[in-house]
């Protein structure tokens, strides 16, 4: 028998108050890429993985999000208790790693010392211990030990100092507890003793003392001297328990009542603008390579229907989205930057008291914010949230929020109103876009929080209390893995959609009719491929298809080919970008695809009416459709997860579509009205 | 009787008690406010609400309405 499977493999169970550095070590000791923000509530759902080979012992690790105490008052907490009890599969965990902020052990040794008493087997591993040095403090490791009656280690998972200490102290503890009897540990609950928690805190404080010493070197304070003149601090001030000068004096700013608010819609305006602007140069030498390449493989092969398959079907169709990657990039890069600097924790205090009017809290923020990215992890992050009915009226309002799958479309939108030498004027009406999609999405969520008692059912205690966590530099090196490892797994999700959904819409849109007969007369030969390629798409499946959508279509000022596009946008809203350049077949004749997509579609006219089918005002339809209306099935699937019933999903999917089309209607007839065509 | 909420900026108070009538009082016992600790009001957010406190050496907003279950002495 292979002796891998006799030996038992134990489970670690990485616990801790938030944003004390779990997901750091975590990725460390699995060699994971999840994402560490410098934001108290960035884990929200458990992970599991083998711990790497190179620290030889065999042993699951699992990640947890934050926790305050054992008793959760929040759907991510109340994941991270479960796996501390009664993890599903795993049971109970064989020995539990507590990560300690070692500047703020005043606070988190609180869940230390909970967790001893409810007989969990504990090792610590203290945290941020830089950040303690930076005040001139020192903690002892083995004092701290002594007095809780367990290991300590310190360690810094971002570059693996005191790692291997604490896998071998680790891997005694589990030896150790093979030996015992295990005893079953208590649970805590609501009726708690609210003297006992002042107690645990009493003894603490005690604790403290005995551990935290100052590091008192004549030059430590010269050099602290040099620093406190820089930044004028006031001497003698400087205490144990004092927060970080430098976030304080960046606070009195940036939480500052007016100023603390300007510059909140600066940087929005900012991050909006820029993702538009800074990537065009990068996207244009990525449209120009594709379309390079999809009319070498158009003219090089010779059996035309695979040429065609290739070239249109898959080359132009991947590389129509493929060329929004450096946006998309811009816009997690963005993000990055602002979730490790510590902001986001002030953005969320700033709005809590505007969003708690509409039904919403100041912990929506965060997940409105990454909503921009992508409305999956958006749903998850709501899990913070307390209340249970602001936690779902953010849910509901997530797809609202323009997430970086509308990139391309917006983008190919603009680039078909504003000429490619103002590209300035597209990124300024990116922001609108984005700026109006918060707005309406504000509205919408003041309306529903007005019927909320028939559509959201729940009531509960509204709170919000978070830490804000002291501003840092963002680490270059975190924000770029993270926007790489985000683009991955973008592409990944993307990819395989686009991919497939441009086969199957090349598929419908060239078959059955493949090789349509045209009067060939006095034309030449390009003349003829388009005559040919407009017999064969009036003739395919795609267009009996269209027959029946036609009706719908009209009243908003487009034919069966847009509603092609909505449909298969169902699958990812990239796919409607991709169906575009297919069924108006971009091939050939451009060197790029983006701007021969914009071509054929100023070409493209409403069946043989002269009419033309795209024009200001219907374009400005399609980008209010595509601003409310929800087409994503992953999103629909998410949101029936993370509320428990179908009610959430079927409501938003109703209530954003029809609202989206009627919307569309509106706009597309009221600027005709007006005389925009 | 003051409370946290009628703290001025910059003000250090001594907390006197935590009202365990307040739905949010467990929570904020256990995030540090406890009888006899030393807070200080740093920041107010627009329109007052909410307020951010140092405590045990961190940044804690808390809204107004908790901060009025934190009895000063
Ligand atoms: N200075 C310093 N920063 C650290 C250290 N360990 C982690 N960090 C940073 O602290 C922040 C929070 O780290 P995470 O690993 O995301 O914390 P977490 O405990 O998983 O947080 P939640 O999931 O929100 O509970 C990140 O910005 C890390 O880069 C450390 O030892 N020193
Ligand atoms: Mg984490």
């Amino acid at each position: 028998m292979n002796e891998q499977v006799i030996e038992k493999t134990s489970l670690i169970t990485l616990v801790g108050p938030p944003n004390s550095g779990k997901t750091t070590l975590f990725n460390y000791l699995s060699g994971q890429n999840f994402k560490t923000v410098n934001y108290p509530g960035a884990t929200v759902e458990y992970s599991i993985c083998k711990l790497l080979g190179k620290f030889n012992l065999n042993a699951n690790i699992l990640d947890s999000p934050g926790i305050i105490s054992l008793i959760p008052n929040s759907p991510d907490e109340k994941v991270a208790v479960e796996s501390l009890y009664c993890h599903p599969q795993l049971g109970i965990p064989d020995i539990i790693i507590v990560t300690v902020d070692a500047s703020q052990i005043s606070r988190h040794l609180f869940l230390v010392k909970q967790l001893i008493e409810a007989n969990f087997r504990v090792l610590i591993a203290l945290t941020m211990t830089d950040m303690l040095q930076k005040k001139g403090l020192h903690i002892s490791e083995k004092e701290l030990g002594r007095e809780l009656g367990c290991p300590v280690v310190k360690i810094d998972g971002r570059t693996g100092f005191g790692v291997n200490e604490l896998i071998v102290q680790a891997e005694q503890s589990i030896e150790k507890s093979q030996r015992e009897i295990i005893k079953q540990p208590i649970i805590f609950n609501e009726n708690i003793d609210k003297q006992r928690l002042i107690k645990i805190y009493n003894e603490i404080a005690e604790i403290e003392k005995k551990v935290i010493h100052e590091t008192i070197t004549p030059r430590k304070i010269e050099a602290a001297n040099k620093k406190l003149k820089i930044f004028n601090e006031p001497i003698g001030k400087q205490n144990r328990n004092s927060i970080d000068y430098t976030t304080l004096r960046i606070d009195r700013f940036l939480l500052h009542k007016v100023w603390g608010l300007v510059f909140f819609f600066i940087i929005m305006a900012v991050t909006f603008t820029s993702i538009f602007w800074l990537a065009q140069p990068i996207m244009h030498f990525i449209d120009e390579s594709f379309g390079y390449l999809a009319k070498a493989v158009h003219d090089s092969i010779g059996v035309p229907w695979i040429g065609d398959l290739l070239s249109s079907g898959i080359i132009s169709g991947m590389g129509s989205v493929l060329v929004f990657i450096p946006q998309i990039t811009i816009l997690f890069l963005i993000l990055g930057i602002l979730e490790d600097t510590g902001y986001l924790a002030r953005g969320a205090m700033l709005i809590d008291k505007p969003l708690s009017k509409i039904g919403l809290n100041g912990k929506s923020f965060v997940p409105m914010l990454s909503g921009f990215a992508c409305a999956i992890p958006a749903m998850l992050a709501a899990r913070t949230i307390t209340n249970k009915k602001e936690r779902y009226l953010t849910i509901f309002i997530i797809p609202l929020m323009s997430c970086s799958a509308r990139i391309p479309v917006y983008a190919l939108l603009m680039a078909f109103l504003f000429p490619p030498e103002k590209a300035w004027i597209g990124g300024l009406m990116l922001a609108g876009v984005y700026i109006f999609s918060i707005v309406s999405s504000v509205i919408i969520a003041g309306i529903i929080n007005k019927f909320s008692a028939r559509i959201i059912k729940a009531q509960d205690n509204s709170s919000f209390i978070l830490e804000l966590p002291s501003y840092r530099v963002p680490k270059l090196r975190v924000v770029l893995t993270n926007t790489y490892y985000s683009v991955k797994v973008y592409l990944k999700k993307a990819g395989p959609i686009i991919f497939f959904l441009s086969i199957i819409i090349w598929g419908i849109t060239y078959f059955p009719n493949s090789s349509p007969k045209v009067d060939t007369n006095n034309l030449n030969k390009e003349e003829i491929g388009q005559l040919e390629r407009a017999e064969r798409l009036s003739g395919s499946y795609a267009s009996h298809l269209g027959k029946i959508i036609q009706p719908v279509m009209s009243p908003i000022g487009m034919d069966w080919r847009v509603g092609v596009s909505l449909i298969s946008a169902f699958a990812a809203r990239e796919v409607f970008v991709s169906s575009l350049a297919l069924i108006f077949k971009v091939t050939g004749n451009n060197a790029s695809i983006q701007s021969s997509i914009v071509e054929a579609m100023r070409k493209a006219e409403i069946g043989n009416t002269g009419r033309k089918l795209f024009t200001p005002a219907t374009i400005c339809g399609l980008i209010i459709f595509f601003m409310f209306s929800l087409q994503c099935i992953s999103t629909i699937a998410v949101s029936r997860k993370e509320t428990g019933s179908w009610r959430i999903p079927i409501l938003q999917v109703i209530i954003f579509t029809s609202f989206g089309y009627f919307m569309t209607f509106i706009t597309v007839n009221g600027l005709r009205a007006v005389g925009i065509n | 009787m003051r409370t946290a909420a009628d703290m001025e900026y910059g003000e250090r108070c001594i907390i006197s008690e935590v009202d365990s009538a307040h739905p949010s009082s467990r929570r904020i016992l256990e995030i540090g406010f406890t009888p006899g600790q030393e807070i200080e009001l740093i920041n107010k957010s627009i329109f007052n609400d909410p307020l951010a406190f140092s405590l045990r050496g961190t940044l804690i907003a808390i809204r107004r309405n908790e901060a009025g279950c934190i009895k000063l002495a």
